[in-house]
């Protein structure tokens, strides 16, 4: 049997399926003339295992799990690495180091653009946002250990 | 209909004060960049700007925000047009003829046809708005839980009817999203559900980091920067005019994808993007010369611009008049409301008249910006696309992060949008559609609490939702659209909405 997306994605949909109703044990599902807090979970639940299950019933509608191309995980993979280091980093260190950090990380450490370049647009990019956003629209940035 | 009048000038003076039109023209502006720039779509362009809007009253944020909504379906066609790629999904079909117009030196008459059918649509979407969303407010007023819960169904069981992926893969995706709705304290009894003693998700999930983060970083994930390499014409502005034979040949589709985009606007899922595509059917089954579309037929441009306006514009009626959102980018404006204590519904006429109107207004005065926006203008936001695409995803990374944080100031938020982010790039990978998880999470707290209120007022009778003479019916549409929907999976054919989608993968490329 040729395993194709709609296997996975349908398992993958039972499993979360399965997983939430074993933690919804405490919730109680009430009565129907007074629904506890656990009816809808579980009534969503249980929709949710019968549409994964659908979808592994008709996966044959599907293309072949190993054609689905993957060569863009690894630049995605960079992106979501540098991007929690970032989201890790912006309470502790603020706006403006955290965003021209990501910015230099981003242009220069994923996309190999110049250094002297990726640093230029950084900091002028964050430059260019504090104003619009701190001054023009007064909304607050987070400021972090440079205190604005 | 002396009312109606009256309210409309009350709007008028709102929408023409010098601060309101300022937001409504940075609303249209920065929605037509996000629709010329690809992989930016006006979800994320709403949800990354929604935080700039706190500071401001509610109806200048709603202006702007809207006023991002519209302007993309404008902007859209732009790159559409001139790359053959579009800017944003509603514009996949003006790829085909537009970028064919373009390839035969007649580029500026294919924009021009789209801006001036953009405003002709856009406008007529206002004028029905001004019409039909008062009266269905006042109609709405008689909706108690029963006939909410039988609407919600309705919208879901309708947007699994209309996408154009399959029923199950829909009602799953709408099921992640109730189920995500569902997280936080039960309004009800108190409990907490799945919230893992993360103070944080107390108050549940929000729309926001769930949107910015499948919409927006999603895209950038599974956009690889390498493949965006672009050639861009810039076209000279004596060459916007186009002939008086092309003037001919796009009054009707102009006039067919106006009325066609508005109705099919007031239903729910991604109306603006399906209304362009079923213009363009319409078209070429009313063409005297089929064989004219795909080589630059006037009427492959017009009808779907204009449909895709008046979808847009459409959407507004069920959102301002029954407080329901058609799709995630109708939801982000209800939040934008919500989070500024205006609860859109029925109620919004009467109680915040200044709002409703001056809203409304708004949108005459918006249409007739972008027109000028996007004719003299469009060589200025061509130069936007020479932004190498290696700069441009950091940045909008920068706001995904800015926009979501400040929100709540929330850094839980902000990781869930990187979380709901890879998500959406599994999700896009294994081709399921992220935007029926938004709308399930959105509806899921109204459509619990009136499912409950209902069996509630029941005394835990399920007949209580057929015996409602108005829940009964929107019940037996359900139930007429499932069968359908049934019915075409049993016969194993082609209906419609597969060709569409058959339409758009291999337009869409």
């Amino acid at each position: 049997m040729t395993l194709r997306t709609d296997h996975i994605a349908g398992g993958v949909f039972v499993a979360l399926g399965l997983a939430v109703f074993a933690l919804s044990g405490d919730l109680p599902i009430g009565t129907l003339s007074f629904p506890g807090a656990g009816m809808m979970p579980k009534l969503v639940v249980g929709l949710m295992i019968v549409f994964g299950l659908l979808l592994i019933v008709r996966a044959g509608e599907s293309a072949p799990l190993a054609s689905l191309p993957w060569t863009d995980l690894p630049h995605a993979a960079r992106i979501v690495a540098i991007t929690a280091v970032a989201i890790a980093l912006y309470q502790p260190l603020g706006f403006v180091l955290t965003m021209v950090l990501l910015l230099f990380a981003l242009t220069f450490g994923a996309e190999r653009r110049h250094a002297l370049a990726a640093a230029a647009f950084s900091i002028g990019v964050v430059a260019l946002t504090y104003l619009l956003f701190a001054v023009m629209l007064k909304t607050p940035l987070e400021p972090g250990i440079l205190g604005f | 209909m002396m009312g109606t009048v009256e309210s409309l000038l009350l709007g008028f003076s709102v929408a023409l004060q010098p601060d309101v039109l300022w937001y409504a023209f940075l609303g249209c502006l920065v929605g037509t960049i996000v629709g010329v720039l690809p992989g930016i779509g006006p979800l994320s362009g709403i949800s990354i700007l929604l935080p700039a809007t706190f500071g401001l009253d509610t109806t200048k944020s709603v202006v702007m925000l809207a006023g991002i909504y519209y302007g993309s379906q404008y902007g859209g066609s732009t790159t559409s047009i001139l790359m053959r790629i579009p800017g944003e999904a509603a514009s996949v079909m003006t790829c085909i003829d537009g970028y064919a117009m373009a390839q035969k030196g007649r580029a500026g008459a294919a924009l021009c046809i789209a801006a001036v059918g953009s405003w002709v649509a856009g406008t007529f979407g206002v004028i029905m708005l001004t019409l039909i969303a008062p009266p269905l407010a006042t109609f709405a007023l008689r909706f108690g839980p029963p006939e909410y819960t039988a609407l919600l169904m309705l919208g879901l069981v309708f947007l699994a009817y209309m996408s154009s992926t399959s029923l199950p893969r829909t009602l799953l995706m709408a099921c992640v999203g109730l189920l995500l709705g569902t997280i936080g304290i039960d309004n009800m009894t108190g409990h907490f559900r799945y919230s893992f003693d993360i103070p944080e998700l107390g108050d549940g999930i929000g729309i926001v980091p769930v949107a910015v983060g499948l919409f927006g970083l999603g895209e950038i994930l599974s956009t690889p920067s390498a493949n965006m390499i672009r050639k861009v014409i810039a076209p000279k502005l004596r060459q916007l005019l186009p002939s008086r034979q092309e003037w001919r040949e796009s009054a009707m589709p102009i006039a067919r994808g106006s009325l066609l985009g508005f109705l099919v606007g007031l239903t729910p899922g991604s109306a603006h993007i399906i209304s362009s595509f079923l213009s363009y059917a319409l078209e070429r089954r009313l063409s005297k010369h089929p064989e004219q579309f795909g080589n630059g037929a006037v009427a492959g441009v017009a009808g779907p611009e204009s449909a895709n306006n008046a979808a847009s514009t459409g959407a507004f009626v069920p959102m301002l008049a029954l407080g329901l959102p058609t799709g995630p980018i109708t939801a982000v404006l209800i939040a934008a409301l919500m989070i500024h204590g205006v609860p859109p519904g029925p109620t919004l006429v009467n109680e915040h008249p200044n709002v409703f109107w001056g809203f409304v207004a708004s949108m005459y005065v918006g249409n007739l910006m972008l027109l000028a926006l996007n004719l003299p203008l469009v060589g200025i936001f061509v130069n936007v696309l020479r932004i190498p695409y290696a700069y441009l995803y950091p940045l909008v990374i920068m706001f995904c992060i800015v926009g979501v944080y400040e929100v709540n100031h929330s850094i839980v938020d902000v990781w869930i949008m990187l979380i709901m982010g890879v998500v959406g790039y599994g999700l896009r990978k294994f081709g399921l559609d992220p935007a029926p998880l938004v709308l399930g999470l959105v509806i899921a707290p109204t459509f619990e609490m009136s499912l409950r209120q209902s069996l509630i007022m029941s005394n835990g009778n399920w007949t209580i939702f057929v015996q409602r003479p108005i829940a009964a019916v929107l019940l037996a549409v359900c139930a007429l659209l499932l069968a359908l929907a049934a019915l075409s999976v049993i016969r194993a054919r082609k209906d419609w909405r597969s060709k569409l989608a058959e339409a758009e993968s291999g337009e869409g490329t």
